[in-house]
């Protein structure tokens, strides 16, 4: 299922690319498709809306996924695929604190993402969506955000199989409305910031299940993205590192010494002044 | 027609002679005055927004203000104009109050260790399963002793809630935070006059002796001060003299600064009374009548303190005390204000009552523009109330046996009193706290207590975030932002006292919850079924229902809606108006507020009268409890103290030793200090708290790092420029750090601020956007524009714990250090604290207790004391 998602993507990223052939399929296949990927949907939002629990580490075990994985690419350490399945699961919990559950951590959540702090506009835009959609956030084992990335998974996951729905019930017109709620969810939302942030994951993760999860999420996002001919700008970036603004400041950027001593001390001795010009506000 | 000819020199010339004539055209134009707030509106949507009052809560003065939500967002914090004691305005820190709630490095949800103490390793855990752990720790250690439990907070505004959760369980082992920051100030305030602080009418007053105090910027209640301060200034054209070690913005802002070796304000006050006593400028009838000694008897007795013998010790000139002495006294009104200037030192105790001595001297006391009492309102607890512990514990937040006067507690020798087994610890509460951090010794001491999980061996944080502290936390339990819980509020913090709350602005994030809430789920767990006696302690449904057991049956507040009043406009009295042009309060009629003085000649009613009886001293006593003073033929409330008066000569003191008088004692290794020797201080900066604040952005972006301050008379000996590296060595450790080389400190004297250097409290307090793993700094924009990259050193850990022998104060400016140039090994930021001297400094430090071997010899005056055995523990244990 995921390899044949995974390679429909590929076919379909090249016909973006060579936009020569267009393969026409049934209603049934596409049906087909909305449900295998809402199955990576739900499967990448069980990842990040909390940690793993027991069944969906059992999911993921199978020698059937594990080989699916492997096909695409994700491929996991004996951390993950040799290790007893209790101490493994308190290693993920804490790998899952530690990256998106504490201080210092990353959370996998739009606002902190885009605008750096808790519950700001897409918390509320994403909401909003839902409630237009019929959906309202329930809580988990653990309370969270509407803009937190698995919740935001799990609607597209729900819409696709919405549009599955449709499209065995001959329903073209509601499958392509709900398509274009996806597709506007993805340029309005997701297409944001999960590529930069699986990125980010896949760096920083100690574990190899989210550092391959990580993979997955960039992986996938960016399928999708091109399957559904987005043009988005992903403003997370996953940047390594931060970067101070280029350009002339108001201040001396080599604080801390908060009058002009050194630096004219320094020009004076003609070593060079480290000390900018205040701008003529006139 | 000609027109005139028009020169500067003329058109000047034409101007004089007008000057009448422009008087009385009409003036239609007045200067206009911006909007005094209490409205907002949304700049792309235009619509007005909601506006939720509350109190503030990043430091603790407690200012009015309104949040304002847009979209279910907190956009905006502001004062609130309805608020009579901060009138509308709020500091920086309140302003960036907001980032606190939204903060990425919060902590949602409960967490429990994984790895070792410290490690930081932490899995994700669920309230159930916190509270379970939490709940079967505590049943362990309730069946070995209560007492084993330990509750220690930083900031407690819960309004009862931490002491009601330690006597639910049955412990009477709480501890705060006052040593650490004013108690020595306190426990010079209350035995002469009740309460533990004072007010000074700024705005009215004609003259201020500021001994210590930086209220523009920091000290208790800094926001609604220093309006006053500015008022009395301009307004009242008052003249106010600063004794600082440093150059503060409060020194810079007074008419004279005066330098001051550190801990000797109470030596220059005492001379300042010898002046007043010596040349009669004392007002005697106020003395006779209020206080519980004679003008004689301090005659006599203020004989010693001349100014050319506080000249020697503290470097002020004989001339300008002589000088300060003739205005303050001849000046009326005038007023004095303290800070932990004169109260962080060995005798800190001591200085603060020589301060407060001068307004006694001069009868400045309750006048308008006076030194007054504090004016607060309290507000009752839900029944029942849980009893107090039968048990004492060693210690507590009111009482240590080595120092039974202070009252405040002693709480920063803790660590020691659990290092030496005094104190047994096998659950640890933490609540809004960070001793690793604050306090002396640091991560020396406090890190070292908490890694030893023999001596703590369960450690529970109520936090928001995780600190130096929590960091070695066993569970942590997230605790709601102050923007987002319920709590009664009322402080002292101007002449009119009133009532406030906090209430929630938005819902809490993830599942943090409100600490009483916390609390109640804590002792819910324990007695599920109510059978141990003691969930009925803790029988309110939510915050909201416990803020109504406060507040819906008080007197006043009652008939105007209780809780909902209080939820509609923040404050309860709303006194008046406040006026936008001149910023004061008026009534309908736009006459400014006026508020009560001499509240302690406020006169007995018949009825107050009924029964009681008037002993010889004039002290009157109804039903055993004394209720006023009989004074010249009336009978007056007097002072909130047990006899009713002021008391000059405190008796308590003597029993232990102490000098009951007046007095000051020098620090003795101040006075065999080098030449290359110098006192460390610290300060508060004004956009910073002690420790919460680094992770704010808009205040870290304004002070994120603290070079150390030296005057250049003394970096010229050591061959230091500003900018240059700095080690600086006390007995207990050393740091490496920046020097700024500047005229405004003592020579003496070198300053290093707190509120920088932390190593944990998230991305941005620590800096660690660049470190690998690659947390923080990349997902958030904001940080994009972190253009410094010092985060400053913090200086605690080579501040060794010493404590006032009468107030239990830290004496944070006591400490000896050398100042060097940085070797070539040195590193800016390097800390190193060597927790075996500061054990040997802190056993150093009790040697001037009360059961001290240097106690007498500092005190020979109080030869005729019999000696400790004759006045064991006799100190209130509360």
């Amino acid at each position: 299922m995921l390899s044949e998602v995974l390679l429909r993507n590929d076919r379909e990223t090249a016909e973006i690319t060579q936009p020569a052939v267009v393969p026409q399929t049934s209603p049934e296949e596409q049906a087909a498709e909305c449900r295998a990927r809402a199955a990576i949907y739900r499967l990448l939002a069980a990842v990040f809306v909390e940690e793993v629990t027991p069944d969906l580490l059992q999911a993921i075990r199978s020698e059937a996924l594990l080989a699916q994985l492997a096909e695409v690419g994700i491929r996991f350490d004996d951390d993950f695929t040799a290790a007893p399945d209790a101490a493994l699961l308190e290693a993920l919990a804490a790998e899952y604190t530690a990256l998106f559950a504490c201080t210092g951590g990353f959370p996998p959540v739009e606002s902190v993402r885009l605008y750096g702090l808790f519950q700001q506009e897409p918390a509320f835009q994403v909401a909003e969506t839902y409630r237009q959609h019929g959906f309202v956030l329930k809580k988990g084992k653990f309370a969270t955000f509407p803009d937190q990335l698995g919740v935001e998974l799990s609607f597209v996951a729900e819409l696709l199989e919405r549009a599955a729905d449709a499209l065995e019930n001959g329903d073209v017109a509601t499958q392509r409305k709900l398509e274009k709620t996806i597709k506007r969810f993805w340029a309005q939302h997701l297409g944001l910031w999960v590529r930069g942030y699986g990125r980010l994951v896949q760096r920083a993760a100690a574990h190899s299940f989210y550092r391959e999860m990580g993979r997955f999420l960039t992986g996938f996002a960016e399928e999708e993205i091109a399957a559904m001919g987005l043009k988005v700008e992903d403003r997370d970036q996953g940047k390594l590192e931060v970067e101070k603004i280029p350009g002339k400041v108001e201040f001396n950027p080599d604080e801390p010494i908060c009058n002009a001593c050194v630096g004219s001390m320094a020009a004076a001795k003609g070593q060079g002044a480290t000390v900018s010009v205040l701008h003529d506000l006139r | 027609m000609d027109m005139p000819k028009v020169t500067r020199r003329t058109f000047l010339k034409v101007s004089a002679a007008a000057g009448g004539a422009a008087a009385a055209a009409p003036r239609l134009l007045q200067a206009m005055e911006n909007e005094l707030g209490g409205r907002d509106y949304g700049p792309v949507t235009m619509a007005q927004r909601q506006a939720i009052p509350y109190t503030c809560h990043v430091c603790n003065i407690q200012d009015g203000a309104i949040a304002y939500v847009e979209n279910g967002r907190i956009v905006k914090l502001e004062g609130n104009p309805e608020h009579v004691s901060t009138r509308g305005r709020l500091c920086a820190k309140g302003n960036a109050g907001m980032w606190y709630t939204y903060n990425p490095d919060r902590v949602l949800y409960p967490l429990k260790r994984v790895g070792a103490r410290g490690e930081g390793k932490w899995k994700r855990i669920t309230w159930e399963e916190a509270l379970t752990e939490v709940a079967q720790r505590l049943d362990a250690a309730l069946k070995e002793d209560p007492n084993t439990i330990m509750l220690k907070w930083g900031r407690d505004r819960t309004g009862g809630a931490l002491i009601r959760f330690m006597h639910t369980l049955g412990s009477d082992n709480t501890m705060n935070h006052t040593s650490v920051c004013e108690s020595s100030k306190k426990v010079g305030l209350e035995p002469t006059w009740g309460p533990d602080i004072e007010t000074p009418d700024f705005s009215k007053t004609k003259y201020v002796l500021n001994f210590g105090s930086n209220v523009l910027e920091a000290s208790y209640f800094h926001n609604p001060l220093s309006q006053r301060v500015t008022e009395g200034r301009i307004d009242n054209h008052m003249k106010i003299v600063t004794f600082d070690v440093r150059l503060s913005n409060t020194a810079g802002y007074s008419d004279e600064w005066i330098p001051v070796f550190p801990g000797t304000d109470g030596a220059v006050a005492l001379a300042i009374g010898h002046v007043i006593l010596r040349d009669d400028l004392q007002d005697s009838e106020f003395i006779n009548t209020w206080t519980n000694v004679t003008v004689e008897e301090l005659k006599e007795h203020y004989k010693s303190f001349t100014p050319e013998w506080a000249e020697k010790i503290s470097g002020v000139p004989a001339a300008t005390i002589e000088r300060l002495a003739h205005e303050f006294a001849t000046t009326k009104p005038a007023t004095v204000f303290t800070y932990r200037g004169p109260a962080k030192h060995l005798y800190g105790s001591y200085n603060e009552k020589a301060c407060m001595m001068l307004p006694i001297l001069t009868g400045n006391v309750e006048k308008a523009g006076g030194y007054c009492l504090p004016r607060g309102m309290g507000w009752p607890q839900p029944n029942p109330k849980p009893p107090k512990p039968a048990k004492h514990a060693y210690a507590n937040h009111h009482h240590h046996p080595l120092f039974p006067l202070a009252s405040h507690g002693v709480s920063h020798l803790t660590p020691f009193d659990i290092f030496e087994g005094r104190t047994k610890v096998n659950v640890y509460f933490t609540y809004m706290d960070n001793p690793v951090y604050t306090n002396p010794g640091a991560q020396a001491v406090w890190g070292q207590l908490f890694k030893d999980e023999k001596l703590i061996p369960f450690f529970v944080s109520i936090s928001t975030v995780i600190g130096e502290e929590t960091a070695y936390a066993d569970i942590i339990l997230p605790d709601c932002m102050f923007l987002e819980r319920w709590e009664p509020e009322s402080m002292p913090n101007s002449l009119w006292p009133w009532l406030g709350i906090r209430q929630p602005i938005i819902a809490p994030l993830g599942e943090t919850r409100e600490t009483r809430v916390i609390l109640r789920d804590i002792i819910h767990k324990l007695d599920p079924d109510g059978s141990r006696g003691m969930k009925q302690y803790w029988n309110f449904k939510d915050g909201e229902d416990y803020m109504r057991q406060h507040f819906d049956n008080i007197p006043g507040l009652k008939d105007v809606g209780g809780l909902d009043f209080l939820k509609k406009k923040g404050v309860w009295p709303i006194y008046g108006k406040l006026d936008s042009r001149t910023g004061k309060v008026v009534d309908k009629t736009g006459r400014e507020i006026k508020a009560e003085y001499e509240l302690y000649k406020k006169e007995l009613s018949d009825s107050d009268m009924m029964g009681a009886t008037i002993e010889p001293n004039g002290l009157i006593v109804k039903n055993g409890k004394a209720i006023g003073i009989r004074r010249n033929g009336k009978n007056y409330v007097g002072f909130p103290t047990p006899n009713r008066l002021l008391n000059v000569r405190v008796d308590e003191w003597a029993k232990y030793g102490f000098n009951p008088m007046p007095t000051f004692k020098r620090v003795p290794w101040h006075e065999t200090m080098k030449d290359d020797e110098l006192v460390l201080t610290t300060y508060k900066f004004n956009v910073h708290v002690q420790s919460r604040t680094a992770s704010v952005k808009w205040l870290a972006e304004i002070v994120h790092n603290n070079p150390m301050w030296i005057n250049p008379e003394t970096a010229k000996k050591i061959g230091v420029k500003t900018g240059d590296l700095v080690r600086v060595e006390s007995k207990v450790g050393y740091l490496v750090t920046k020097a700024y080389v500047t005229e405004g400190i003592h020579p003496k004297v070198v300053a290093i601020a707190t509120g920088c250097g932390h190593w944990e409290y998230g991305r941005l307090a620590t800096l660690k956007l660049n470190e690998k793993p690659q947390f923080g700094g990349t997902e958030d924009p904001d940080l994009k524009n972190v253009w410094w990259d010092d985060k400053g050193v913090h200086p605690n850990i080579i501040i060794p714990a010493i404590a006032d022998p009468i107030g239990g104060s830290q004496a944070w400016y006591d400490t000896v250090v050398r100042v060097t140039k940085a070797g070539p090994n040195d590193k800016y930021g390097d800390v190193f604290g060597d927790f075996q001297k500061h054990l040997e400094a802190y056993r150093e430090g009790l040697r001037f207790t009360y059961k001290g071997d240097l106690h007498r010899k500092m005190h020979p005056e109080m030869a005729h004391w019999p000696g400790p055995e004759q006045s064991q523990d006799q100190g209130q244990h509360s």
